[in-house]
C-alpha cells in the first residue's frame, strides 16, 4: 500500500512524495502521478523519498520515465531524502549519477 | 507442496510459506512475511535486509508480469509458493510458479540503457544475492535466492 502527497510550490516546482512502498503496483501509479504533473505544465518535479521504505525495478522506471518526461517538457526531476534501501537500488543498476539523490527538497533545484 | 527448496531451507523450523495467486496484490503479503522474518531476526544488518527484500520481491514481480502475460485471455490459474528462512550465515528464498517457462541466462542479466524504464529487475536481483539458480522441473519455474550475511553482495 501506498500514498502520494502530490504538492505545487509557489516557485512552481511540484513536490511529490511517495509513503510507503514503492513496487510494481505502485509503480504505476507513481508513473501517472508524474505524466500528469508534466502535462499540466509542472516540469520541474522533486520526488521526495524520506517516506519510501522499499523500491524495486519497477519504482526505479517510473522515476525514469518522469525524468524522461520533465526533461523532454525543459524541466528536470530531482530525488530527494534518499533513504538507505532505495539507495542501493540506484547503486545497484548504475543510476546514482542520473538520479542524483538531494539531500533536501528545498534545495534540490539549487544547482 | 513446493518442489525441491534446497534442504537446508526446508529443515528450517523458522520457515515461512506461502502458496497464493500469483496477483500483484500479493506483493503486500510477501513483504509482510518479510517484516515478520526481520522482526523475530533483529541481528539481520540493514543492507541484508534491503538487497533480500528487494531481489525476493523482483523475482515474484517477474513470476506475476510473467503469468499475467501469459494469461492475458484467462486470467487466474497462476499459482506461487513461496519459502523464507534465516541461518546465522544465510538469508535463503524458495520460489515455484506453475508460468511458462522463463528463457534467460542469468549470467547475460545485463543492466539495460540508463534511460530504459523497463528490463533491470533480473540484473537487479543477480547484482543484489550472492547466488541466485533458476530452473525449470517439469511444469514448475523454480527460483533459489541466496543471500550471505554480511558479504559484500
Amino acid at each position: 500500500m501506498i500514498d502520494f502527497e502530490v504538492q505545487t510550490r509557489d516557485d512552481g516546482i511540484g513536490v511529490v512524495t511517495p509513503q510507503g512502498r514503492l513496487n510494481m503496483v505502485s509503480a504505476r501509479r507513481l508513473k501517472e502521478v508524474l505524466s500528469e504533473l508534466v502535462e499540466k505544465g509542472t516540469t520541474r518535479i522533486v520526488v521526495d523519498m524520506g517516506e519510501t521504505t522499499f523500491m524495486d525495478s519497477s519504482g526505479l522506471g517510473a522515476l525514469v520515465g518522469g525524468l524522461k518526461s520533465a526533461r523532454q517538457a525543459g524541466g528536470d526531476l530531482r530525488v530527494a531524502r534518499v533513504s538507505p534501501a532505495v539507495m542501493t537500488v540506484f547503486e545497484l543498476t548504475n543510476l546514482d549519477r542520473v538520479l542524483r539523490a538531494r539531500e533536501s527538497v528545498d534545495g534540490a533545484f539549487d544547482d | 507442496m513446493t518442489e525441491h527448496p534446497v534442504p537446508e531451507l526446508a529443515a528450517l523450523e523458522g520457515r515461512l510459506e506461502l502458496s497464493a495467486p500469483a496477483t500483484p496484490e500479493i506483493l503486500d503479503l510477501v513483504h509482510g512475511m518479510m517484516a515478520h522474518l526481520f522482526s523475530t531476526h533483529p541481528d539481520i544488518s540493514e543492507r541484508d535486509r534491503i538487497r533480500f527484500e528487494m531481489s525476493v520481491i523482483e523475482i515474484l514481480g517477474n513470476i506475476v508480469e510473467h503469468a499475467y502475460r501469459a494469461d492475458i485471455d484467462t486470467p487466474s490459474g497462476r499459482r506461487f509458493d513461496i519459502v523464507l528462512g534465516v541461518t546465522e550465515e544465510r538469508l535463503l528464498a524458495h520460489l515455484a510458479d506453475n508460468g511458462l517457462p522463463v528463457a534467460l541466462d542469468l549470467s547475460g542479466a545485463v543492466m539495460p540503457d540508463e534511460l530504459a524504464e523497463s528490463g533491470r529487475g533480473l540484473a537487479l536481483a543477480t547484482a543484489a544475492l550472492d547466488d541466485l539458480s533458476y530452473q525449470r522441473i517439469a511444469t514448475r519455474n523454480l527460483w533459489d535466492l541466496l543471500c550471505l550475511r554480511d558479504s559484500s553482495g
